[in-house]
């Protein structure tokens, strides 16, 4: 069952035509990487997503529900997050997280023991300050226990880790990650990185549209290429290799890249070994995110 | 209504915090001692200027205070204590669309007419607390030095004044709803008091309009009867009321 499903969305700010009949789908208790340039139109979507933005075409169903704007009902089973989340700075962080659960319609115990629990995941715990002189990386660990209070299908998360230092970025990380049980979670990043580090499936948002989505070892291997690389220790080797080997080329400093079938892998292993040629490694190179989404855009 | 309470408590909660409760009231409680004080202190005013005054050719007679001056300060004095109100709360809304603090609350599933009523709610108890509070407060000392008994229809009079200050209230909640920033609620609100105003001036038009109900010396002292009130009372909460309905489907269908 699809989460999250968009049909034909479209956006026009102006003369700017930022979503092209946009198309969607995101599995249950997926980690969806969202990737797109700066511009490319991925805060429209989620804020489409969310009922905070009106659409000019096009259909968006959350849990099977459609989304109106303006109307707050089906995000009920949203936690959303911010790239920069503000809160009201005269509560403390408890205080911000019992208003959240009285506006979701959660119980007071239910309140209680949920914000306790979330507050000791992002490492709030104790903390009695005012949201007015929290740092930006407590900003965003508290904009994480918000969007979990409520237990929400469906966790927006907009460039989540854009800001945050490395520890950061990985301590964020891996609460999406441990959110994934309970939840399905969608962000936005263009940190391949971090989408390489924890996402099951991925959409590439070029030119208002998904140019390219799906489970991530999916299209990997559609993009998988017999391809190989070989290190050599001695430089003076590359030579013989070259010559001997039409199929390889260059590829860095003592690196060698083939490409062809496994047989032409196994006559080169032949050839080392019969020459006592020393290798540092010898693999078959994964298409990475950037190379895709390169490839995507058309750079 | 579990949301609308605890919209209600976060309102109160950031009133008390930011300190603008305060600031409100002791502005408040300034201006209901400022009322009877003026009143109090006019004679030795006076006195204490004859003798320059005479000088101008002036003569100055024993002045005779009542609780009507009192009162006639406080009509004086009252405008400021809503200007007042009204620049500290004119961000209550535009304070959150540029901070985004409303969109957290909004995605949580929270109901913009939800949004809407508790601000307006919030707004109207804190005109009726602090307005009344400045009644009280000159009610007391007019009382004390005084004899409020020569103020005709005195609360009718202060109902008239607070009726306005409700549907100023009323307009700035419409335009909270309708602006992007604080400046352009101030300048909605504030073209729409001058324009009561002005058409205050033609005598035909002067009972029907909200500025009408701030005429309260007229009724206190007797320059006015009650019924005079009537229409502009009734079209002053009308034109409230409806300023409150239209800013719900403006807020529903805001872009935030």
């Amino acid at each position: 069952m699809d989460m999250l499903r968009i049909t034909g969305l479209k956006k026009r700010f102006g003369d700017k035509e930022v979503l092209r009949g946009l198309e969607l789908s995101v599995p249950e208790h997926s980690i969806f990487g969202l990737i797109g340039r700066n511009g490319a139109g991925k805060t429209t979507t989620m804020k489409t997503v969310l009922g905070l933005l009106k659409a000019d075409a096009g259909e968006i169903a959350v849990a099977g529900e459609k989304v109106s704007y303006g109307q707050t009902g089906t995000n009920r089973h949203i936690g959303y997050l911010p790239d920069v989340p503000e809160f009201y700075p005269c509560m403390n962080a408890p205080e911000y997280l019992a208003f959240c659960g009285e506006i979701t319609g959660m119980s007071r115990s239910d309140i209680r023991a949920r914000g306790d629990e979330l507050l000791k995941l992002v490492g709030l715990e104790g903390e009695k300050h005012r949201i007015r002189g929290f740092s930006r990386g407590m900003k965003q660990r508290l904009g994480i226990a918000q969007a979990l209070l409520n237990r929400p299908k469906l966790l927006i998360c907009d460039e989540p880790t854009s800001a945050l230092d490395p520890v950061g970025r990985r301590e964020l990380l891996e609460i999406l990650k441990a959110a994934r049980g309970e939840t399905t979670v969608i962000f936005s990043t263009h940190i391949l990185a971090d989408v390489e580090r924890i996402c099951t499936d991925v959409a590439f948002l070029e030119n208002g549209k998904a140019e390219l989505q799906g489970p991530l070892e999916d299209i990997r291997a559609r993009y998988r290429r017999d391809e190989y690389l070989l290190e050599v220790e001695n430089e003076a080797d590359l030579p013989r290799l070259l010559q001997a080997f039409p199929a390889l080329e260059p590829a860095g400093e003592n690196l060698l890249r083939l490409r062809g079938k496994e047989q032409a892998v196994f006559e080169v292993l032949g050839f080392v070994t019969e020459r006592r040629i020393p290798l540092l490694k010898m693999e078959r190179t994964e298409p990475t995110l950037e190379t895709l989404f390169m490839e995507v855009v058309g750079k | 209504m579990r949301a609308f309470l605890a919209c209600i408590r976060k309102e109160g909660l950031e009133l008390l915090r930011s300190g603008r409760l305060l600031i409100l009231l002791l502005i408040f409680v300034f201006l209901g001692i400022l009322s009877p004080a003026t009143a109090k202190i006019t004679p030795w005013l006076l006195e204490t200027m004859a003798d320059s005054l005479a000088g101008s050719g002036i003569t100055v007679h024993a002045v005779n205070i009542t609780a009507l001056d009192s009162w006639m300060q406080f009509f004086k004095n009252i405008p400021l204590g809503l200007i007042a109100f009204i620049l500290l709360e004119s961000g209550i809304f535009t304070g959150e669309y540029q901070s985004g603090t409303l969109i957290l609350s909004l995605t949580k599933g929270l109901d913009r007419r939800t949004v809407l009523l508790s601000k307006a709610v919030m707004l109207c108890a804190l005109w009726t607390l602090c307005y009344w509070l400045c009644f009280g407060i000159t009610y007391a000392y007019s009382a004390i030095y005084w004899d409020n008994a020569v103020a005709r229809h005195l609360l009718l009079s202060a109902v008239c004044w607070w009726l306005f200050g409700l549907w100023v209230t009323a307009l700035t909640v419409f335009f909270s709803a309708v602006a992007k920033n604080g400046t352009a609620v101030l300048a909605g609100t504030g073209v729409c008091v001058l324009v009561s105003v002005m058409l205050g001036m033609l005598p035909k038009l002067k009972a029907y309009l909200p500025s009408f109900l701030t005429d309260g010396y007229s009724l206190v002292s007797g320059f006015a009867a009650p019924r005079e009130f009537l229409p502009a009372a009734l079209i002053t909460l009308a034109l409230g009321i409806l300023a409150l309905a239209f800013s719900f489907p403006v807020f529903s269908k805001r872009q935030l």
